[in-house]
């Protein structure tokens, strides 16, 4: 197990390299005159050179990467060329709260979604099924933002239980969190449906029942723990996709995160600001990853032997 | 003696087993293990043994659907391995493969006039014009009707599927055909006609096998020669009916007395052998049966015994065993069955 | 050997299972009757499709969608199981009844210890705590003869090889020692070696507890060595029963003979294989008289009606009453229909 996991550590190493790589060339690869594009039309010269200095774009590309991967050893990003702060600072307090929004999600969609899978599952065919199904479908295709808008309706509008935006209480999370999750259970509810539907005419399913184990256990002890395996690589792609899709959600509710961030910064053409943000994202979505595997290796005790 | 249509000679197969952190090869699983025989045209040489003996493996690495690790293959008097790509392509047709499921070695898409035709055509055996004439011919060898040509592989039964794979097999005329748990999916009464059709074609068309089986009985009712193997090595080899009437390995004894007989009022003196089939990542020093060998002392754990034949054995009978002699004079020829 | 004059542990009386598929319904098991007795093995043999297993099944109620038992009655020491509710009958299975499967590989839960997979059964029907529980749950590993029960215990399935992984279910199936064990084909994903201490273990077992032994296998090698007495099942319908002996001695249905003249043998030379001709027919074909018919060398026009299965009164050697075979040749019939025939 910790060779296991040593190994899959050092195979992160190289994905690291490879990220930090494309955040950096993010600025190389602007077409053109990158403190050209930043500062705008109406720079002058020294403006201009100013901003090449600061950017340190004057020196050779394999110059700039060590620096920039020094700085960010030191967990500098660089500073905004809009306010002068460092992209840190903007980034850490925003990257928070979209954290703490996509972990809200996750649990709707895992909740949400493994019961519906499972429910589906043990009345295969059944009305039950069918139904858990077509929400699934309806989840899955309905966008986001639309689907955010009208829980604000309902909700907040017509009902008035909820607040419409903002972040911090713990009311605000509702909303945005079943927005987010929705789509995500969806998946997961499919996922589960079949991977329970699989396991449930396994060999071991049957001795389980042959020995007397309550129907209830026998699903979810015996064929759910299997069943999960699969699932939980869902899962975790779902987490990372929640984290950088959080744009949409976040725009509706007036969330102030990461996604506001960016859409900003890009807008603004403030490309360190992206560019940490990127980075951020990319290696909170590999960490990620790297989790997932090793629980699922924890769940699935067969892989340790190949 | 006239020189064999097939022959190998210290024949070796090992998959590397990685690990550790750098995922590197710690050993290897020697899943065969010099291993010499021949076979001679129009005979039928089974190999038998239990799971993980090495006996599907080698039946692989003679046709070179995996690369042998070493040792020297000859067909017809030419060198197997040294065959490059595209020639080894083209002798293929001389060595044909069936397998225990035949169904996942057929095309589900395909009819099974296609499949055949197919078949021939890689090959090139047989001119187009005359293709269907052939397949009519196949099918009827193998005791299906001409017409079930134009359906497909799943409207068949087990035991059909099974001939249509051996008309595949025979095809292309091939010298000889590997039978790889050929009939073992079967049910009695389905593999009792396999087995006829397989002894009747040998006789009608001069064909060779090589049948690899875990099942004593088919191997008894097919063979003339048998090899038995265990652990990658064989540990006896003989004709059938030394094989079977005095068997000189332990491992062959305690094999033959384990096979329940259909026959209430026989009494079988057993043989039970100890404990399971070692790894073979890490096979026992020495004899590799001695873990279980009733018989074991201490040379067994230290050194290999080689093929060899005692003072009665006849007709290439050998057998690897330290302590032969003493066995066969201690319990008599036929171990397990009494009267 | 058999005990039967007692109550038997086991009788099952005109079982009939069904699948109801898309194509109509099918007949596993259609109309079987048998019965075992303490400290008595019933062998039930047969071939892919002769509902030997769903017979089983039936008995475990473990039957799956779209199969269903339509009727009949399963009587254990006298209790009819299939009018107890499903959580009454929760309480024998695994308990009262077992069973072992043929795939020792896939028939345990990978996710769990070897221990905690005996000890479950053992919590449920006998109340045992945890660590009582375990301890126990080592205790039967022993017997089934695992070495190193205590390290065993904390293994996963997959540490374990073929015959271990069968030794684990027998302890499964023994925690709670059962009055019945029904062994379906419980060797024949082993090795001949492995096969011969699972069975020799299967046997001691049950000289010591004097539970019922069903075992349910193709193989008539391992009939012979096990069972008392024999059923051999054809088609959803057992043609022939007796005790071992006598059908090895003298089988009267050409299906069972059939049968055994179609296995090579290791242990004697034959030339030519008996071939039983065709296949196994399928629902739609099945023929409304004798069901062998079609692949019966001595079919008659009698065989059109269905034949019951009644104690030979005609045309064999031994006089004995022991057994019951579903042919028409062992009846009076026969004679009168084939003279007619002769006639014509």
């Amino acid at each position: 197990m910790y060779i296991f996991i040593i190994r899959r550590f050092l195979q992160l190493i190289p994905v690291i390299i490879g990220v930090t790589l494309v955040a950096f060339l993010i600025i190389q690869l602007i077409p053109g005159d990158a403190a050209q594009v930043m500062a705008g039309e109406a720079a002058s010269e020294e403006q201009l050179e100013q901003m090449r200095e600061n950017l340190g774009l004057n020196e050779p590309l394999y110059v700039q990467y060590g620096t920039f991967l020094a700085d960010l050893v030191r967990l500098d990003l660089g500073q905004s060329v809009r306010t002068d702060q460092p992209v840190m600072e903007l980034v850490a307090p925003r990257f928070w709260i979209t954290l703490e929004l996509a972990f809200w999600g996750l649990v709707v969609a895992v909740v949400v979604g493994l019961l519906g899978g499972i429910l589906a599952a043990t009345k295969q065919n059944s009305y039950r099924d069918l139904g858990t199904m077509m929400f699934a479908v309806i989840g899955l295709s309905m966008p986001n933002f639309w689907l955010g808008l009208m829980l604000m309706y309902l909700f907040s509008i017509e009902l008035g239980w909820l607040p419409t935006s903002g972040w911090g209480d713990w009311q605000q999370i509702f909303l945005p969190a079943i927005t987010m999750g929705t789509a995500g259970a969806a998946i997961i509810a499919r996922m589960t449906r079949s991977a329970m539907l699989e396991v449930l005419g396994e060999d071991y399913v049957r001795t389980a029942r042959a020995k007397g184990v309550k129907e209830r256990l026998v699903i979810y002890k015996h064929a759910l723990r299997n069943a999960l395996i699969p699932v939980v690589t869902v899962i975790g792609l779902q987490f990372g996709y929640f984290l950088s899709g959080a744009v949409l959600t976040e725009s509706v509710f007036s969330i102030n995160g990461l996604g506001r961030l960016v859409v900003d910064a890009i807008s603004q053409r403030d490309f360190p600001v992206v560019q940490g943000t990127v980075i951020v994202l990319a290696l909170t979505f590999v960490l990620t990853n790297f989790i997932v595997d090793i629980l699922y290796r924890v769940l699935n005790k067969r892989i340790e032997i190949n | 003696m006239t020189t064999p249509l097939f022959e190998t000679k210290n024949l070796k197969k090992y998959f590397p087993v990685k690990g550790g952190v750098l995922n590197r090869k710690m050993t290897d699983v020697k899943a065969v293990d010099d291993v010499s025989f021949a076979i001679h045209s129009g005979e039928t040489l089974s190999i038998v043994g239990e799971s993980g003996c090495g006996k599907s493996t080698t039946g692989r690495a003679i046709l070179r659907l995996e690369e042998p690790t070493d040792g020297e293959i000859y067909f017809d008097g030419e060198d197997f391995r040294k065959l490059s790509k595209s020639q080894l392509r083209k002798r293929r047709k001389d060595i044909q493969i069936i397998f225990q499921d035949p169904y996942a070695s057929l095309n589900p898409r395909q009819k099974v006039k296609q499949i055949l035709d197919e078949a021939m055509a890689i090959q090139g055996v047989v001119p187009k014009k005359d293709r269907p004439a052939r397949i009519r011919e196949l099918m009827e060898v193998v005791g299906l009707r001409p017409q079930q040509a134009e359906r497909y592989p799943h409207e068949f039964s087990g035991g059909q599927r099974q001939r249509i794979g051996i008309a595949r097999a025979l095809s292309v005329d091939p010298k000889l055909i590997v039978c790889d748990e050929a009939v073992s999916a079967l049910d009695v009464s389905t593999q009792a006609q396999v087995l006829n059709l397989l002894k009747d074609l040998q006789r009608k068309f001069d064909l060779t096998f090589l049948f690899i089986s875990h099942d004593l009985g088919v191997v008894r009712h097919i063979s003339d020669r048998v090899v038995v193997m265990y652990l990658g090595k064989i540990v006896e080899i003989a004709d059938k009916k030394s094989l079977f009437d005095s068997p000189h390995h332990p491992y062959t004894r305690a094999l033959l007395s384990a096979i329940p007989v259909p026959d209430p009022e026989r009494k079988t003196e057993r043989i039970v052998l100890e404990g399971d089939v070692p790894s073979p990542m890490n096979p026992p020093s020495g004899c590799r049966f001695h873990t279980r060998c009733p018989f074991a002392t201490e040379i067994c754990k230290q050194e290999e015994p080689e093929l060899r034949t005692a003072g009665d054995m006849v007709d290439g009978h050998q057998a690897a065993c330290h302590h032969m002699e003493e066995i066969v004079e201690q319990y008599g020829k036929t171990p397990s069955v009494q009267e | 050997m058999a005990a039967t004059d007692k109550t038997p542990i086991l009788k099952v009386e005109g079982l009939q299972t069904s699948f109801f598929t898309h194509d109509g319904e099918v007949k596993a098991v259609d109309g079987v009757d048998f019965e075992v007795g303490a400290n008595e093995t019933l062998g039930i043999v047969g071939e892919s499709g002769s509902g030997k297993s769903i017979t089983s099944l039936s008995i475990m109620q473990l039957v799956e969608s779209p199969g269903k038992i339509k009727g009949g009655s399963i009587n254990l020491t006298g209790e009819d199981l299939l009018k107890k509710s499903k959580s009454q009958f929760a309480k024998y299975r695994g308990n009262r009844v077992s069973m072992i499967f043929q795939e020792p590989m896939t028939s345990l839960n990978p996710v769990f210890t070897v221990g905690h997979q005996v000890s479950e059964a053992l919590r449920i029907h006998k109340k045992l705590g945890k660590k009582d529980a375990r301890q126990e749950a080592i205790r039967m590993l022993k017997l089934v003869g695992i070495p190193a029960p205590e390290d065993r215990a904390k293994r996963y399935p997959h540490e374990l090889s073929g015959g271990m992984r069968q030794r684990v279910m027998i302890a499964i199936a023994l925690s709670c020692d059962p009055e019945l064990l029904i062994a379906d084909e419980p060797t024949t994903a082993l090795d001949v070696t492995i096969q011969a201490q699972i069975l020799e273990l299967i046997k001691n077992l049950q000289e010591s507890s004097g539970m019922a032994v069903l075992i349910i296998t193709h193989d008539l090698g391992v009939i012979a060595e096990t069972a008392d007495k024999v059923a051999v099942m054809y088609a959803g319908e057992v043609v022939e029963q007796a005790d071992v002996k006598t059908l090895f001695k003298r089988p009267l249905h050409p299906y069972t003979k059939g049968l055994m003249n179609a296995i090579p043998r290791h242990d004697v030379d034959m030339d030519e294989l008996e071939v039983i001709k065709g296949t196994v027919p399928s629902s739609a074909e099945m023929p409304s008289g004798c069901r062998f018919m079609k692949r019966c060398p001595y079919a008659s026009e009698i065989c059109e009606t269905h034949p019951s299965l009644a104690t030979p009164t005609h045309n064999y050697g031994v006089e004995d009453d022991s057994g019951a075979v579903r042919c028409w040749i062992y009846t009076e019939e026969w004679d009168t229909a084939t003279k007619k025939q002769e006639v014509q």
